[in-house]
């Protein structure tokens, strides 16, 4: 029997055992570990196994390499993660490394989303290469563009999945980076005759004044029901929205509010107050100077007496004497 | 004085007084203080046309003498007093609701005459009501007299300040113009005159009425020999108390708008109660408990005390804040706010003015910039959810007619642009004052197209005067029906139709005048109110 060279391996040489080790110490190590740990750890096995194994972890995204000022560090990938990333490596299958930094970068952007130009930054890649990488990505459905509102010229991405925040896309206001102006009009005009309807019935009752007031009062949280049951919104509205609503009221001068302190606990009740709104009438009437043409008259700085403009023969008394 | 002022000013006096009254007074409004040969030379005019103008600018207070330094005199005119000119109505109105014709006539004739004695403005007060009268009856000079003392008490008409009695007299020359006086008790201190008689008519042309003036001839013609009684005290119409009762009026009003009837007449009641006891420029009326308030509620009022209590409360809470309370003595002890309420009035006009001349959404922006006081662009399309695009638009219209401006606050020392805060903001002073100086113009333009369409139709207006005096004659010396017709027809049907329409016009713009002038109350009582808490 001739001898053959057989490689001895040891024992725990096996790359998934080496992997699952690494693993381990990674687990116990929550904060990284550097190359010299695992040498430490398993001293029998090579280099080249060590490295060999720390590449498929990394490639199948269990493993994070950073970079520490001792060193590279290796740590393990939060679990969360775990799911998208396997679905990320089913399609990244064929993607170069540049496409998976790109990717990280904008995974870690988060719901807000990152700019072209900061995707740029922070991977240190030329433009062309940017603007491929997310074309491929986009195409392959691993992250889409979100017209911001602010700027209407801007394009963040983000994950496919991912809802945008409400500082991008404006929230509930906006469709489609428009602002829906009808859609607040008529939500006005419904909360108003609500509470105008409100106070009415509360004057009518004639009871002593301080019931007639209190009732004519309504919170905020009542507004809100009643508009949630009105139905007139596709899309669900909060609290805060409706707030914001009733206050454009307050400054058409239609509405008044006050905030009154309420146990915690009450319906509607917020950090231990609530907002009461109540119809209101104005306090004067259309005063006088706008019932003379002169207070509507676009001209007015240029008419004087002799001039081309003069109330002599001014068109808009003319018109408004014939009455 | 403002050019608008000065304009109003002149249009003002020309058509209460003339020419030659006008060209002295708008002199001395644009030049302030000036002694007599100052103003003759430099307006032209002879001296004794000077003299009388000043007489008659004297004579309604219009214009003021001082002793200056070295003995000269000087004339200063006072352009606020002649822009009240446009108020008169309102004090005539004022005055008749409250005391019905006697009162209106009375301060009818004060006004129009300036300064009067007691006697003088009775006498020709119960003439003038006896004429419209029925035939037979003639008002008493007690009843008129007696509603000239209620005006009195009520401080609506006031002593006019009088030469110093000087009993050890300087053996020196008299200083060349007397310097008037007048102390806080005499002031509406009535004479005590037994003035008996009655109205009399001036036609007197029914048969019992020539039987009596015979009579009274001769009385009437001694009277005439005898000092009048009261010479040398005359008497004025106080235009401030003619204010503080304006600005009641306008609380009162804005109350029973914001709230309801009760709150009003509670308000009412406590403003009543301060007429005298608080001076017209206090911010705050004095503190009233509410058991006094309840014992002064007008009669027909029956609400517990309970309710009024309850009523109160509400007041104070109202975030409009014209009801504060200052106390709890007495069950409570209530003050009016005046300044804040003033305050709140003039925003109400300028809140109003913006909403009509640009509409309701920039209404919406400008009191969303009165309450926040600053704000930058984004805020402003945020809280008034208004789009971008449309908000900027009205905020730079805004901007440019001077309702709103802009405070800049840099980042950096060298204040570039694009690293500075621009916020928007309501100076509502300086704003006030610039929508003020609109009004002055927009009276001077009512006033000169009123006298521009009298103008144009003089010729028709003549012709009618004409047919009408013709009428009038004829019907004195009893013409037949036919020649009466006849004559009214020489005023053809579209020419009656002209004058129907010149009538009208002419009412229009003069009402409108007045309506301006509330506007213009509204603003000078807060900007005064303003520069006296400074």
């Amino acid at each position: 029997m001739a001898e053959v060279k057989v490689k001895v391996q040891p024992p725990d040489a096996d790359p998934v055992e080496i992997e699952n080790r690494i693993i381990e110490l990674c687990h116990q190590f929550p904060h990284g570990i550097t190359d010299q740990v695992i040498q430490n750890e398993m001293p029998h096995i090579e280099a080249q196994q060590r490295a060999v194994a720390i590449n498929r972890l990394l490639s199948m995204g269990q493993l994070d390499l950073l970079r520490s000022n001792t060193g590279l560090l290796y740590r393990i990938k939060d679990s969360q993660n775990a799911g998208p990333v396997s679905f990320f490596l089913s399609k990244m299958k064929g993607s170069d490394n540049q496409e998976k930094l790109v990717y990280q970068i904008i995974e870690d952007a988060g719901n807000k989303g990152i700019w072209s130009r900061d995707i740029r930054y922070k991977s240190n890649l030329p433009l062309t290469e940017i603007n491929k990488i997310l074309k491929n990505l986009e195409s392959k459905k691993l992250i889409k563009a979100v017209k911001s509102v602010a700027a209407s010229k801007k394009k963040v991405y983000m994950l496919y999945n991912l809802q945008p925040d409400r500082s991008v896309t404006g929230g509930a206001w906006y469709s489609d980076q428009d602002f829906e102006s009808e859609f607040v009009e008529v939500l006005n005009q419904q909360c108003f005759k609500f509470l105008q309807t409100k106070a009415e019935t509360a004057r009518e009752s004639k009871q002593n004044p301080m019931i007639q007031r209190n009732s004519s009062f309504a919170s905020s949280h009542e507004v809100w029901k009643f508009i949630c049951e009105l139905g007139i919104s596709k899309v669900e509205l909060s609290m805060e929205d409706i707030e914001t609503i009733l206050n454009t009221l307050i400054y058409d001068g239609k509405v008044e509010m006050t905030i009154i302190a309420a146990k915690e606990g009450t319906v509607g009740s917020v950090d231990g107050h609530m907002k009461l709104y109540r119809a209101v009438n104005p306090v004067i009437p259309p005063t006088g100077l706008v019932r003379a043409p002169c207070g509507l008259c676009p001209v007015f700085d240029d008419c004087h007496e002799g001039g081309e403009i003069s109330p002599s023969n001014c068109v808009y008394m003319t018109e408004w004497l014939e009455f | 004085m403002t050019q608008a002022e000065i304009k109003l000013c002149s249009l003002l006096l020309q058509e209460h007084f003339g020419e030659i009254v006008e060209k002295i007074g708008v002199h001395l409004v644009r030049t302030g203080s000036q002694p007599l040969r100052v103003i003759a030379h430099d307006t032209g005019t002879s001296l004794d046309q000077v003299k009388k103008a000043l007489c008659v600018l004297i004579q309604h207070n219009l214009v003021i003498h001082r002793v200056h330094k070295r003995g000269v005199v000087e004339y200063e005119a006072q352009c606020s007093r002649v822009l009240r000119m446009l108020r008169y109505p309102r004090y005539i109105y004022t005055a008749k609701t409250l005391y019905s014709d006697t009162g209106e006539l009375l301060v009818e004739e004060l006004l129009l005459n300036g300064k009067m004695t007691m006697s003088a403005v009775v006498k020709k007060v119960a003439d003038r009501l006896t004429e419209t009268m029925e035939d037979g009856k003639t008002m008493d000079y007690a009843e008129v007299s007696n509603t000239f003392v209620r005006l009195a008490d009520t401080h609506f008409v006031q002593r006019c300040p009088v030469v110093p009695a000087t009993e050890n007299s300087e053996p020196g020359p008299p200083p060349p113009a007397p310097t008037l006086v007048i102390s806080e008790k005499d002031m509406y201190l009535v004479p005590k005159l037994s003035l008996i008689g009655k109205g009399k008519r001036r036609r007197s042309s029914d048969e019992d009425a020539t039987g009596e003036p015979k009579a009274k001839r001769p009385k009437h013609t001694s009277d005439n020999k005898e000092p009048i009684p009261d010479d040398g005290i005359y008497w004025q119409a106080n235009l401030d108390r003619f204010h503080q009762h304006f600005r009641d009026q306008a609380i009162v009003s804005a109350v029973a708008n914001r709230m309801d009837q009760t709150s009003s007449e509670i308000v009412r009641t406590m403003l009543r109660m301060s007429e005298i006891t608080t001076s017209s420029s206090a911010p705050f009326t004095q503190p009233l408990s509410s058991n006094e308030i309840f014992r002064s509620l007008p009669v027909g009022y029956n609400i517990s005390k309970q309710v009024l209590d309850q009523y109160l409360t509400l007041l104070a809470d109202d975030p409009l804040e014209f009801v504060g309370k200052s106390g709890d003595s007495g069950g409570g002890m209530y003050v009016i706010n005046l300044h804040k309420a003033l305050g709140c009035l003039a925003t109400a006009s300028l809140e109003s003015v913006v909403q009509e001349r640009f509409g309701s959404r920039c209404a919406r922006i400008f009191r969303l910039v009165l309450q926040k006081k600053h704000l930058e662009q984004k805020q402003v399309e945020d809280f008034a959810m208004i789009p971008a695009k449309e908000a900027k638009d009205m905020l730079y219209k805004m901007l440019s007619e001077n309702f709103i401006s802009l405070q800049e606050i840099p980042k950096t020392p060298d204040h570039a642009p694009s690293r500075t805060f621009y916020l928007y903001t309501v100076n509502i002073p300086s704003a006030a004052r610039m929508l003020l100086h609109r009004c002055y113009k927009s009276v001077a333009n009512l006033i000169e197209r009123r006298q521009f369409e009298t103008k144009e139709n003089k010729r028709l207006l003549e012709k009618s005067q004409r047919v009408e005096a013709i009428i009038a004659s004829m019907q004195a010396t009893g013409a037949e029906e036919a020649q009466l017709q006849e004559i009214e027809e020489m005023i053809t049907a579209p020419e009656r139709q002209q004058l129907e329409t010149l009538k009208r016009n002419v009412n229009k713009l003069d009402a409108c005048e007045i309506q301006v002038d509330e506007t213009i109350f509204l603003l000078e009582s807060y900007i005064e109110s303003t520069l006296k808490r400074q």
